[in-house]
Order: C-alpha cells, then sequence, then structure tokens
C-alpha cells in the first residue's frame, strides 16, 4: 500500500495533466506533486527499520507467472531517495525553459519519476523489466519532441540501443524464471538458482548487457554522448541524474544473485572495461567544446568508475559506489541546470561562445564552483566519501586497478576546471549584457549545494541505510572463486 | 453449427438486401446478424458438439476462436460503413463476400477431418481472390486478385495432394485417426505420409504466409482495397493460424517435418523483419511485419505445449485488434493525403489530431511488444513457451528480431510526432473513431489485465 501511494503520487499528477492540460500552472502542480513524493519519501526513510519491506504481494496473471511483488530494502530506499530528491530540481529547471505544451513535458517527467520508482520498488523481474522499459518511454518522447535539431536519428538509436539490452535482459529473465520451474520470477525465487558455471557465463552477458548499456560503460557507450546533448535540458537531467542509477541498482539486483560465478568470471574484464571507459571518458571530456557534451563525457567517466566499485565486490567499493551514485545524481543536476541557466543568458551551450562571465555574473560563477568542487570531489563534499572509500574497495582488489581509479580523478578535477577556466575566467570576449543569478537559480543551486556539502561532512545517513544491505549482500554472494 | 449456417444464410441475405433495401441497412444487418451467431455460439459454449459423422467438431479451441473471428469482422463492418460510403455499387456484394468468407474461416477453426479442411480454405479463399480485385478501376488491385488467385490455387493443389498422400498413407481423412497413424505409422508407408503431410503443411503455410510460401502477401497487401488487406491479415491470418495448429497439435511430427518447422520459424523471422526494414509504403510495411508476426507465431507451435493454444489465441487476437485500428488510421491519413500510402503521411499527426497519433503510438507499440500493451504479453508468453519448450536459440533469435521490429514501428511513431510542420486534418467519422478508440482502449486493457483474454 505504501509503494502504491509513492508510485500513484506522480502517476495521478501527470494523467491529471494530461487530462487538464493546465498551461500556466502546469509546473507548480508538477512541483508540487514532486514534493509531495519527496515527503512522503522522507518518512518512509524515517520509518525503515533495517528489514526488507515487501508492501505489495498478489498475483497478476499467476498462470503465466505474473506477479506484483514490490517493496523495498536499504539499497533500494537510497534510490527511491534520489529519484524523489532530484525531481523537484528538474521540474524546478523547467521554470526558465520555453517548451511547448509545457504541461505534457511535466506529464512525461512525472510519468518517468512514477516508472522509476517502480523500478527501484518491484521485487519481481518480470515487473522489474516492465517498469524498466516504461521509464523509457516518457523519454523516448521528450527527446523526440522538445529536443535539438538531430533529434530525430538520434532518439530511435538512444531506442534502440536502450532496447537491444532490454530485450536480452526480458530473454535472461524469461531463461531464469523457465529454469526455477514455477515461472515465478520473485526476486527472491531468482536468488535461489543455482546454475551451472558455463550457463552462468552466457547469461551472465545476456543479463548485464541491458545495465551496461544503460549506465553506458565502455564499448556500449555509442549511444551516450549524442542523446545527452540533443535531449532537452530536463531530459538530460532525467537520463544523467536517475536513469543510469537503474544500471547499477540492476547489477545489484539481477546479476549478481542470479549469476554469482559468473560475475565472478568476467570480474576483471567488466572492471578493466569500466576504468578504460572512465579515462578515455575523462580524456575526451578534456576535448570537449560544449559544455552538454562535456557533462556527457564527464557522466560516462563517473559511470565507469561506479562499475569498477560495484564489481569490486567488497564493502567498502560498493557502499562508495552508491554513495557516489547519489553523489552523482546531485551533482550532475546541479552542472545541467547551470547550463540551462548559461544557455538562457548566452544562447548557446558552446564554450567558444562564453568567457569571462565572471566580471558579469559573480553570483552565478560562485554556484558554478561550489556544485563543481562536488564533481572533482573536493574533501568536504559527497563526492569525496564516495570516491575515497571506492578507491580503497578497489584497492583491495588490485593496486593497478586502483591506480587506474585515481587517474580519473586527477583527469575529472582537469577538464572540470579547464572548463570553468574557459567559461568563467579571462577577459570578457563577448561583452554580453546579462542578469547574475537570480532568485530562482538560488532556490535551485543552493539546496543542492547545501546536500552535497552536508553529506559530505556527516554521511552517515546515507551510509546506515545501505551499509545493512550491502553487507547482507557480499556476506550472502562471495564473489572471489 | 447453427451459427455457420446462420452466418451462411446472412450472406445471400446480404445480396437480396443490396437489391432491394437501402445501402444504410447493409452494415448494421450484417452487423445483427453477426451477434445473433455469436449468441448462438455463446449458447453452444461448453458442448463439446461434433457433426457430420465427426466431420466438424466445436470444442472449446473452435469456439473461442470463432467468436474471435466474428468479433473482428463486426469491428470491419463497422469500419466499412465509412469505407463503403463512397463506393457506388455492390456494396452488398463486398459485405456479402466477407461473410462467406467468414463461414469458411469458421469451418478452419473446428474441422475435424482433411476433406472440411479443404472446403474451409477454398470457401475462405475464393471470396478473397474477388475482394481483392475489389476496386474495378484499380490496375493494382486487378493485379493483387490475379496473384492471389494464382498463388492461392496453386497452394490449394499443393494442399490436395498432400492430403491425397495422407489418405493414401492413413487410408482416412480424419484427424485422429492420422495422428494415430503419426505415432506408430505402419512400416513402408513413412515416406508417403511424410510428403503428404508435408504438402499439407506448405499449403497451409501459404495462408499463414510463412517464408517461403510468402510472396503473395505484399503484393496482395498492397493491392486490395484497405478493408480487405484489414481482413485477410486479422480474420484470415488468424483462421489460417488455428488450422494450422489443429493439424498438428496432437500429432507427432515426424523428425524431417519437425525440422523444417524450425528452419521456417528462422526464415520467416529473419526476412519478414529484415525486409520490412527497407518499406517505405505504410501497407507493404504491415504485410511484412504481418510476415514477421507469422515468424513469432510459429515460434510457439514449436514446442506444442499445453500453453500453446492460449497463447495462439491472444496473440492472434491482439495482433488483430492493433492491426484493424492501424489500418483505419491509414485509411483516414491516406485520404487526407490524396492517396498516398508512404509513412510520411502520418507526419505531424500529433499535433493535428492528438488522441490519433496517441492510439497509433500505442497500436504501434502493442506490435512492437512494449511493456503493458497486449503485445507485450503475447510475446513475453511466446518467448516463454519457446524457451520451456528447449528452443532456446530460435527463442534468442526471435528476441533479436523482436528487437529489429521494433525499429520499423518506432519509425512510424517518430513520423507521428514529429513537431513543427502541422499535418493534414484529419477527417474521422464517429463510427471511425469508435473502431480506433476501441483498438487502442482494448490493447491497453489487455496489456494491463491479460487474464481477460484466455482460453
Amino acid at each position: 500500500m505504501i509503494v502504491a501511494i509513492l508510485l500513484l503520487i506522480p502517476f495521478l499528477a501527470a494523467t491529471f495533466m494530461v487530462v487538464a492540460t493546465p498551461t500556466r500552472q502546469a509546473r507548480v502542480v508538477a512541483l508540487a506533486s514532486t514534493l509531495m513524493t519527496l515527503v512522503f519519501t522522507g518518512w518512509l526513510c524515517f520509518a525503515y527499520q533495517g528489514d526488507p519491506v515487501i508492501a505489495v504481494d498478489s498475483d497478476w496473471v499467476p498462470a503465466w507467472g505474473l506477479r506484483l511483488v514490490m517493496g523495498y530494502d536499504g539499497i533500494g530506499l537510497l534510490m527511491i531517495l534520489l529519484t524523489a530528491l532530484v525531481f523537484p530540481f528538474i521540474i524546478g529547471a523547467g521554470f526558465g525553459e520555453r517548451l511547448q505544451h509545457p504541461s505534457l513535458v511535466n506529464a512525461l517527467l512525472l510519468y518517468t519519476q512514477a516508472f522509476l520508482l517502480g523500478v527501484f520498488t518491484a521485487q519481481n523481474a518480470l515487473l522489474f523489466y516492465i517498469f524498466y522499459e516504461l521509464a523509457l518511454l516518457p523519454v523516448f518522447f521528450l527527446l523526440l519532441y522538445w529536443g535539438g535539431e538531430r533529434r530525430r536519428g538520434i532518439t530511435v538509436r538512444f531506442f534502440m540501443y536502450t532496447l537491444l539490452g532490454g530485450l536480452s535482459l526480458l530473454f535472461g529473465i524469461l531463461y531464469c524464471m523457465v529454469q526455477e520451474g514455477g515461472f515465478n520470477g520473485d526476486f527472491s525465487a531468482l536468488a535461489a538458482l543455482d546454475l551451472p558455471l558455463d550457463t552462468q557465463i552466457w547469461l551472465f552477458w545476456v543479463l548485464f548487457l541491458a545495465f551496461a548499456i544503460k549506465l553506458p560503460i565502455f564499448p556500449f557507450h555509442g549511444w551516450q554522448p549524442d542523446t545527452y546533448s540533443m535531449a532537452p535540458v530536463q531530459g538530460t537531467m532525467v537520463l544523467a541524474a536517475v536513469m543510469l542509477k537503474m544500471g547499477l541498482y540492476g547489477i545489484l539486483r539481477l546479476v549478481f544473485p542470479i549469476v554469482p560465478e559468473g560475475a565472478a568470471y568476467w570480474q576483471n574484464t567488466v572492471i578493466i572495461l569500466s576504468l578504460i571507459g572512465a579515462i578515455y571518458g575523462g580524456v575526451i571530456a578534456f576535448r570537449q567544446w560544449d559544455l552538454k557534451r562535456l557533462i556527457a563525457y564527464s557522466s560516462l567517466s563517473h559511470v565507469g568508475l561506479l562499475c569498477a566499485g560495484l564489481f569490486a565486490w567488497n564493502g567498502y567499493a560498493v557502499t562508495g559506489s552508491l554513495y557516489q551514485a547519489f553523489a552523482h545524481a546531485i551533482m550532475v543536476v546541479g552542472l545541467l541546470y547551470l547550463t540551462g541557466a548559461l544557455r538562457e543568458r548566452v544562447g548557446s551551450t558552446e564554450m567558444g561562445a562564453m568567457g569571462g562571465l565572471k566580471a558579469r555574473t559573480p553570483r552565478l560563477a560562485a554556484l558554478f564552483l561550489l556544485v563543481m568542487v562536488n564533481a572533482i570531489a573536493l574533501p568536504f563534499t559527497q563526492g569525496f566519501i564516495g570516491e575515497w572509500l571506492m578507491f580503497a574497495g578497489i584497492w583491495q582488489l588490485n593496486g593497478w586497478m586502483a591506480f587506474g581509479a585515481v587517474t580519473t580523478i586527477v583527469l575529472g578535477a582537469i577538464y572540470m576546471l579547464y572548463a570553468y577556466q574557459r567559461v568563467m575566467l579571462g577577459e570578457d570576449k563577448w561583452q554580453l549584457e546579462m542578469d547574475d543569478a537570480t532568485l530562482r537559480d538560488h532556490l535551485v543551486l543552493v539546496p543542492l549545494i547545501a546536500v552535497t556539502f552536508i553529506l559530505g561532512v556527516y554521511p552517515a545517513p546515507i551510509l546506515n541505510l545501505i551499509n545493512g544491505p550491502v553487507q547482507q549482500l557480499i556476506t550472502a554472494i562471495p564473489m572471489l572463486p | 453449427m447453427s451459427a455457420l449456417i446462420l452466418i451462411s444464410i446472412l450472406g445471400v441475405l446480404m445480396l437480396y438486401a443490396g437489391l432491394m433495401a437501402p445501402r444504410k441497412v447493409l452494415a448494421p444487418l450484417g452487423i445483427i446478424g453477426l451477434l445473433a451467431a455469436l449468441f448462438l455460439l455463446r449458447s453452444g459454449w461448453n458442448v463439446n458438439t461434433e457433426f457430420f459423422g465427426h466431420m466438424v467438431q466445436f470444442d472449446g479451441f473452435g469456439l473461442v476462436f470463432s467468436e474471435a473471428l466474428i468479433l473482428l469482422t463486426v469491428l470491419l463492418f463497422v469500419f466499412g460503413v465509412d469505407y463503403y460510403a463512397r463506393l457506388h455499387e455492390n456494396v452488398a456484394e463486398q459485405y456479402a463476400l466477407m461473410l462467406f468468407s467468414l463461414v469458411g474461416a469458421i469451418m478452419l477453426t473446428s474441422y475435424q477431418h482433411l476433406l472440411i479442411l479443404f472446403l474451409g480454405i477454398e470457401i475462405l479463399s475464393i471470396p478473397l481472390y474477388i475482394l481483392a480485385g475489389g476496386k474495378r478501376d484499380s490496375f493494382r488491385s486487378g493485379e493483387a486478385a490475379f496473384k492471389y488467385f494464382v498463388q492461392g490455387s496453386f497452394a490449394s493443389g499443393f494442399f490436395l495432394l498432400g492430403i491425397a498422400l495422407l489418405y493414401g498413407s492413413c487410408a482416412s481423412f480424419d484427424l485422429a485417426v492420422i495422428q494415430a497413424y503419426a505415432s506408430a505409422p505402419i512400416p513402408g508407408t513413412e515416406m508417403l505420409f511424410l510428403l503428404g503431410l508435408f504438402f499439407t503443411i506448405a499449403g497451409l503455410s501459404f495462408k499463414v504466409a510463412a517464408v517461403p510460401f510468402h510472396f503473395w502477401s505484399p503484393d496482395v497487401y498492397e493491392g486490395s482495397p484497405t478493408l480487405v488487406t484489414a481482413f485477410m491479415s486479422t480474420v484470415v491470418k488468424t483462421a489460417a493460424f488455428a488450422a494450422f495448429y489443429r493439424l498438428i497439435q496432437y500429432m507427432d511430427l515426424p523428425k524431417a517435418l519437425d525440422m523444417m518447422l524450425v528452419v521456417m520459424t528462422w526464415l520467416t523471422l529473419f526476412l519478414g523483419n529484415i525486409v520490412a526494414l527497407r518499406q517505405s509504403q505504410f501497407k507493404r510495411l504491415m504485410a511484412y511485419s504481418g510476415i514477421a508476426h507469422t515468424g513469432f507465431l510459429l515460434l510457439a507451435f514449436l514446442g506444442r505445449d499445453p500453453l500453446t493454444p492460449s497463447v495462439l489465441f491472444f496473440y492472434t487476437v491482439t495482433y488483430s485488434i492493433a492491426t484493424v485500428g492501424l489500418f483505419v488510421v491509414l485509411t483516414l491519413a491516406k485520404r487526407a493525403a490524396k492517396g498516398d500510402e508512404n509513412i510520411r503521411i502520418f507526419k505531424g499527426l500529433f499535433r493535428s489530431s492528438p488522441w490519433l497519433a496517441i492510439v497509433t503510438m500505442l497500436l504501434l507499440l502493442s506490435l512492437a511488444g512494449i511493456p503493458l500493451t497486449a503485445g507485450f504479453v503475447a510475446k513475453y508468453r511466446v518467448f516463454l513457451i519457446g524457451i520451456e519448450s528447449g528452443f532456446l536459440k530460435t527463442t534468442a533469435f526471435a528476441v533479436l528480431m523482436a528487437l529489429v521490429g521494433i525499429y520499423y514501428y518506432v519509425i512510424v511513431i517518430r513520423e507521428a510526432f514529429t513537431p513543427r510542420d502541422k499535418g493534414p486534418q484529419l477527417v474521422v467519422s464517429p463510427l471511425n473513431w469508435l473502431v480506433i478508440s476501441f483498438c487502442g482502449i482494448a490493447v491497453m486493457l489487455l496489456g494491463l489485465f491479460p487474464g481477460l483474454l484466455h482460453l
């Protein structure tokens, strides 16, 4: 019931918006709905006792193995919290955008939120898959209708890439359901499967492909930079802040429990691929001239690290990876909001069209810097804690891999500071007239920065949330052969 | 049985009504008659009745398919009111021919004897040859009719040869006897039996448009009047699949034929999906997508699982509903575009008529098999059956081809939702609106509550 309410708040708000199509109040209604979800999630976090909660458990079509099982544990709750926390800012960012049909844009965003919450609460593999695919649809239309110039080809490419993974995942889930015997796709039932090693070796990729594309890790990232830069700012926020976390979450829920030996078999391969992607993303980000593309590649870099942390599969690394996932969401929303704010003022996201803006917009420059320190993982920010935990974890596994991981943070600092330099510092080349940070900019960015620093100094609330389940997972699934 | 007789009489009645009554009453007459037939079928529910000395058997399988076929025809008749409003003459003949064809279709779902199967196929097909040529002044329509007729006759020839050979080996046309023979063949006649079954299956494969017996389908679909195309791709296809499955349901197929079915599944999946990628004419796209769906249905055949009939039923019905809706939308868009059938004509549909665009999207997503539409449940169950019966590689290939399939449906969706240039304003009559909305809502409802439709 609790979970149902959680999903219904955004879903009903979105449906209301589609039916009534308020134009002026659309954003306000959407914001109110997301804030309600946030408050409700906050209450869930307070009420959470540390044991997994199964809130809904009923049959949908029993004969066909379709079941509705929903609930959450600490990890799920972290993802729910992340979704609930980020969406008000995504909606808030829309106040500055001048998009056609604001009610539809907001409805699509809220549908996405509802489906994402569905992904994070589903406790049945098929239900998970259904929400996983559904979450894609609103974003697809958001891109197709409101995207940038070259959106037609790019949107379809993005859709096909994601569905390639999705269908592969479906095949894997169905295979497991048949092996299980009773067509029961509950996570608990699938985790109890004991598949032979040679099956696990191929099944690993069947299941993992979906998440590898969603994240994306190298070399499955072909869709990502173009999609991020063509999508409207809010769409990119959804993609980068929340949707890619579905990948991490899916790996934890479906890959490790079902094919532990397969995961152990491919562990090094995946970590190395992730690190290659992380370094590659960092190097390319340095060469970008467009802020949105830079964020896209920086996201690729960060995600590679997250995936490497997850596959290192020890307490430090997994906790760090999840913590950093949270940090990354906050950071990327901030950065993308700033991109939108700059485009509003300059008319473009090209860094060549900027430069020396600090003289005209000192407050915006300060906000930019504060958001950025999280991205480069300075101490006392969330990013520092997440990355430090991950390094510690990866180090336990292999010193060279840890070295690769540390390289990415250095690269991160380089490309971020270089971007800041090109946007804000230097001489005021273009002499544009522009406003400094407005009240709206402060309302969005200051809370994000506050979260960053509070959780950077005092990470205990989040760590307590995920510690228990992570330890359970790691002890239940010993990875190393 | 009484339903069958009623529909036959209804067809004759329709011809007379065409001479005497005003045109307005034709479609309502047909619809009322069909609903009466449905009622008669309902009253025979759960009564496993045989007719003509075990030649026709109305069992659960036959009844449920017959009902679906009648309902689909009703849907098409409702669409027909507007579709035939512009036609000047011979409207009654069109309805009557469809009714006769439906009689054949119902026979196909409930035969127990190969002669009835053959009669069913012929009764189904001959009206279709005429219907395909329904637009008398259109060159392409004539071409479609001729191609369909020639290739259809060819398939009938194959089929007749097949059942003759079967008779040669089993000394009976009765399905039960043939099935018994298949489990314990008389030594020395296996080759005869194998060839007979091979030709029979080839004849049926022609009707379901499985590769390599699919060549007629794109041309015929493209040339025929849209309503007839819709009839062919829904009612005819569903009936043909029911007939096909009825034949092999309880039969231990010889190894070679099992192998042939697997190969056919691969070829059909591959060719249907890959060639559909290259289509820009919407009707040809639907023809190849129809071939692709035949491939998925064949996959459900391979295992002959106890659940296959229910999967078959769910799949064909949901596919048919989506197809009917899309053909209605196509007709409207084609009119607005003055006869063009390129998928371009859907451009800007969302801006000119949002509701139509949303339904079109739902129907296409259902055909593509995206979650929460009926098509997803259908595909999911086909894959599940494929894996369960051990056809792992074939299922994996089908999943891959489903991905290819999604691409060409999404391209059409993309046209409909591409903004900036507003599409032409479509004129939607209330009845057409009803049909389209019904299809859209049905596809959603069956996706959310798949239990509504079960065997």
